[in-house]
């Protein structure tokens, strides 16, 4: 099957901001919007630098009628800056993004969402706790436990671009196109996903390889690691829901059900989803997501 | 309309305390209950002693699959002490009683709901100790001064000789002295302004009868005034610091709606109005009040984290939730048959049963697969025994008195469709199913068929005005549901034909009821969980079941419920008499599971069974059946052309009318009377009765494949 993706105008937004602007920290500025008005406020994170904040598309409209909503676009993808050295990329300044754009956007306090998190909203948790009042965390890969790495090297010249293979450093640099295929096909398990897959490598293509391998030296080091998981887990005081798919194409489900135990977390099982459970059963994650957050508001009364 | 209550028999609960006592406070003993045994502690108020702790019958039995539901009985009524002061009947003296019953249950915090006084006592408590109360849910509370009374109680004092006792001026004190059961009848109707409530006001003046009036006299004396200003009222509330729902029907007679708005607004709490709804929705809208006070008490004490899964459309395997009456064998053996036909049509259709005692036995017998929830089923068997006497069971009453038990099932139900991704829910006869979709549509979740053999309640005779009322009731409310909500059946299926329906009318003013169901039901035919055919070498079957070509086989069953134990003594007291009647005779009797079969000491020639698999194969190859008037049985009988005595059981309208009017249409069977029906007599009707060719109109067999074919269009 051929994917045709044009980096094409941007189809028509459900719902466009009511407020945008960018923060800068170090020189490097992160492009985010704000939709809707009052409390509570919902803040949506990007995840890794492979898409940008579209990939909330199915969210924003609903819940921006509950809340507020905020976003923003990840250093290195979208309208945020392409910083060149590698430890802009690490979660730490991810998390720095989070907290500056709510200072900017006026937000004491929100309902923190990641799809993918690869750490930066524990750590936003754990290290301040009065800026969180509840965690959705779906399909997080961050385990508590040691999990085991690929199967190619990443930074060596294979023989082989099949499947996996394009997992690699060369392969990237030669086609990045192809592995971003590759990626988000594994991403929608689901039959049928056409267009949450051109979605996704659209979005991907938006940046660069040369921009990915800035911050990527394998996932070993892109996601926190299983110590520091438990350490920021043991911090966390908020409620937390984990939403995981029981057919995860791209992490072993396990990861987020070790996860969502360490967090003493509440968990929705979508058997027969994929990794990205809110863009391809879009109606039940947002479902879940305006019941998460009510019962946090009854019972912050 | 005059309404009759006995100060009778309590009627089955659907659960039953696993605690209770009495708790002391200055020689006044208040008695209490507890339910269940979850961390999180709910306690119920009781209105002051107008009425006891059964207003919460129909939440006990939900709740406490969730939480410790704790309730108590006012003092003045229920099995709590009539202490004689009005210092005894304060508003602060309800409270103090719930702070000693909490205690006494060995909490210090809990969950509060109230009702009315109740509610108004629940705030206090909460206003009073604020470490007690995790959160108040509040139907209708009554804070006195919080806002101007309800209009009803405006027209006439309550303590003062009046030269009237219309209408509002019942509420005096002297009147109530004098005819307090005519202040319970006008009080309740007018809190019950809902259509179709009968058996909720005949509750509420029962309860109101188990109370004293003079108790009541002191207490609505006291009600009104535990604090002197509308501002004391007021700054009660404002020390509620925990969470609060205020439920208001926009129909109460009883509390205004500003008196529910301002207590939400000092509160801070959430003003829930039920519209259409009267004074009393935790008995006229259980599902809902059920609902609300869930969702309130989850959001209040966050239930533990745990996994739960979602299913995505496409991912989800073909399912469907068998709902199967209880009541009688019968409606087992002719689900079996119709699931076995839609698994033929909808081959990877999975099919689970909820169903209890004694169906379980034959669904387990078959290898069906039963939802492990059916163990939260309150038992309907027992409750149809419990109300029976000596061959006689009048059901309509009988299914009146199971309001509680069909709602605490009704709510299993609900908890497992919500749960579970069924793409269809199939109810025989699951009354409580049928009804409670239809009062709560908004809780229909997957496709529906419904399957019945008989259509209409009708009177016995005897019953006179009253019965003939209520049955006809009934029979709007269920006209009325289907009229206005036609998409809840997606199927309706009437287990017979045309001719099988009885030709009265529902009731004055009410469609006849051939007509009506002609309209709303399709006809499988008559349907048997086998195929006669299969038994067409009679003596085949008979040398397999062990019976002899020279011997005169008379079976004696009363099905599988508890209540034929009458018939079969009075059968097997003829059976020496018979004997000699007929030489031959081998009476078989089967007890059923619910009959302890050693109760009748066999004899040459008589023997006793607990449980026969498989009975059809027996009735199919008996030279005689001696049975009650059911439906199931009987038409086994009559599909397989045996003679057979029935007697129906006295005040049982289905059988007395409905199941008669289909055997007379297959000309099948002797009716017998149990009145008149002595052990000679008996044993006379046997030797005409057996062995004798039968003229029956014949049966067809295709009705379970019938069905099965309406059934699958929904998959």
């Amino acid at each position: 099957m051929e994917l045709v993706t044009d980096v094409a105008r941007e189809q028509t937004r459900a719902r466009y901001p009511d407020e945008d602007g960018y923060v800068e920290r170090d020189g490097i500025k992160v492009f985010w919007e704000r939709y809707g008005e009052g409390e509570p406020t919902i803040l949506l994170q990007p995840t890794w630098e492979i898409v940008h904040s579209r990939s909330w598309k199915m969210q924003i409209p609903f819940l921006a009628r509950h809340a507020r909503v905020i976003t923003f676009d990840p250093r290195g993808n979208g309208k945020s800056d392409r910083p060149p050295a590698y430890e802009d990329y690490v979660r730490e300044e991810f998390a720095k993004d989070a907290r500056a754009v709510l200072d900017a956007a006026g937000v004491d306090r929100a309902i923190v969402v990641g799809w993918c998190d690869m750490g930066e909203s524990l750590i936003l948790a754990a290290s301040h706790p009065e800026r969180v009042a509840g965690l959705v965390l779906i399909a997080p890969p961050t385990s508590p436990h040691e999990v085991e790495t690929t199967d190619y090297p990443f930074d060596e010249v294979l023989d082989t671009d099949e499947g996996w293979a394009k997992e690699n450093k060369h392969y990237w640099l030669r086609d990045w196109e192809g592995y971003l295929e590759q990626f988000f096909g594994a991403c929608f398990t689901e039959p049928h996903s056409t267009k949450p897959i051109e979605d996704c490598v659209g979005w991907g293509l938006e940046t660069d390889a040369e921009t990915i391998l800035t911050g990527f030296r394998g996932w070993e080091t892109k996601e926190i690691t299983p110590e520091t998981t438990r350490e920021l887990a043991a911090r966390v005081q908020c409620p937390v829901l984990v939403i995981q798919g029981s057919e995860d194409g791209l992490m072993d489900p396990q990861r987020a059900l070790d996860l969502a135990e360490e967090l003493g977390a509440s968990v929705v099982v979508f058997e027969g989803s994929g990794h990205a459970p809110h863009v391809r059963d879009p109606v039940k994650v947002n479902l879940l997501i305006r019941d998460f957050v009510e019962s946090l508001e009854r019972s912050a009364r | 309309m005059s309404v009759t209550t006995e100060a009778a028999r309590e009627q089955s609960r659907a659960r039953y305390p696993d605690d209770e006592g009495w708790v002391e406070r200055d020689g006044v003993r208040v008695f209490y209950e507890v339910y269940g045994d979850a961390p999180t502690t709910l306690l119920l108020f009781p209105t002051g002693p107008i009425s006891h702790s059964r207003l919460w019958k129909a939440q006990i039995p939900y709740l406490s699959r969730y939480f410790r539901v704790v309730v108590f009985d006012p003092r003045g009524n229920g099995r709590s002490d009539r202490p004689g002061t009005a210092a005894a009947y304060s508003r602060w003296e309800f409270v103090e009683d719930g702070r000693a019953v909490l205690e006494a249950a060995g909490t210090d915090t809990a969950l509060l709901g109230g009702l009315c006084h109740g509610g108004g006592s629940a705030l206090m408590l909460a206003a009073t100790y604020p470490a007690c109360a995790l959160g108040v849910f509040a139907i209708a509370p009554f804070v006195p001064m919080l806002a101007p009374s309800h209009e009803n109680y405006l027209h006439y004092p309550f303590d003062e000789q009046l030269d009237t006792d219309e209408g509002w001026a019942k509420c005096n004190s002297h009147y109530w002295r004098r005819d307090y059961r005519g202040f319970l009848e006008f009080f309740f109707s007018q809190q019950l302004p809902e259509p179709h409530s009968t058996k909720q006001l005949e509750d509420c003046i029962e309860w109101g009868l188990a109370g004293d009036v003079d108790a009541n006299v002191l207490s609505a004396m006291e009600a009104s005034r535990p604090w002197a200003s509308e501002k004391d009222a007021r700054a009660l509330c404002r020390r509620v610091r925990c969470p609060v729902l205020v439920a208001h029907g926009d129909l109460d007679g009883c509390q205004p709606r500003q008196e529910a708005a301002v207590v939400a607004e000092l509160t801070g709490g959430t003003l829930v109005t039920l519209q259409g709804a009267g004074h009393l929705p935790q008995a006229r809208h259980p599902v809902k009040v059920n609902g609300l006070m869930k969702e309130f008490a989850d959001s209040v004490v966050p239930p533990q984290p745990k996994v739960r899964r979602w299913t995505r459309a496409l991912s989800r395997r073909r399912r469907a939730l068998f709902i199967c009456s209880p009541i009688g064998l019968g409606h087992a053996q002719r689900d079996v048959a119709i699931a076995r036909e839609l698994r033929q049509l909808v081959p990877d259709l999975e099919i689970d049963w909820l169903a209890q005692h004694p169906v379980t036995k034959v669904l387990e017998g078959e290898g069906e697969r039963v939802h492990p929830m059916s163990a939260e089923l309150a038992n309907e068997s027992g409750h149809m025994e419990s109300e029976s006497a000596e061959h006689d069971l009048h059901c309509f009453q009988a299914w009146r008195r199971m309001d509680e038990i069909l709602l605490a099932n009704f709510m299993v139900f609900h908890d497992v469709a919500r749960e579970e991704n069924y793409d269809l829910w199939i109810g025989d006869e699951a009354w409580e199913l049928d009804y409670y979709l239809h009062e709560n549509p908004e809780e229909k979740r997957a496709a529906y068929a419904w399957l019945t053999d008989f259509v209409g309640w009708l009177p016995m005779p005897d019953g006179g005005e009253r019965e003939a009322f209520l049955t006809a009731d009934y029979n709007a409310e269920m006209i009325e549901h289907i009229a206005r909500f036609p998409r809840v059946r997606d199927r309706a299926i009437y287990v017979g034909n045309p001719d099988d329906v009885v030709s009265e009318s529902f009731g004055p003013e009410l469609p006849l009821i051939r007509d009506w169901t002609e309209q709303h039901f399709d006809f499988a035919g008559y349907v048997s969980g086998f195929d006669p055919a299969a038994f067409a070498d009679r003596e085949k079957l008979r040398h397999e079941l062990g019976y002899r070509p020279d011997e005169q086989v008379c079976i004696v069953t009363v099905g599988g419920s508890g209540v034929g134990g009458h018939l079969l003594r009075r059968v097997v007291d003829s059976f020496p008499e018979a004997k000699q009647l007929v030489p031959d005779l081998r009476m078989i009797v089967v007890a059923g599971p619910r009959i302890d079969p050693a109760a009748f000491p066999e004899q040459d020639g008589l023997e006793v069974r607990a449980y026969v698999h498989n009975l059809y194969r027996h009735l199919a190859a008996c030279d005689l059946a001696v049975v009650q008037g059911g439906l199931t049985t009987s038409m086994e009988l009559t599909a397989n052309r045996r003679p057979f005595l029935y007697f129906p059981l006295r005040h049982h309208f289905e059988q007395n009318f409905h199941v008669r009017h289909r055997l007379g249409r297959y000309g099948a069977g002797r009716a017998m009377d149990f009145e008149t029906a002595t052990p000679a007599v008996i044993a006379q009707a046997i030797a005409e009765e057996i062995g004798r060719d039968v003229d029956y109109a014949p049966v067809e067999t295709d009705g379970a494949a019938k069905a099965a074919a309406r059934i699958a269009e929904l998959l």
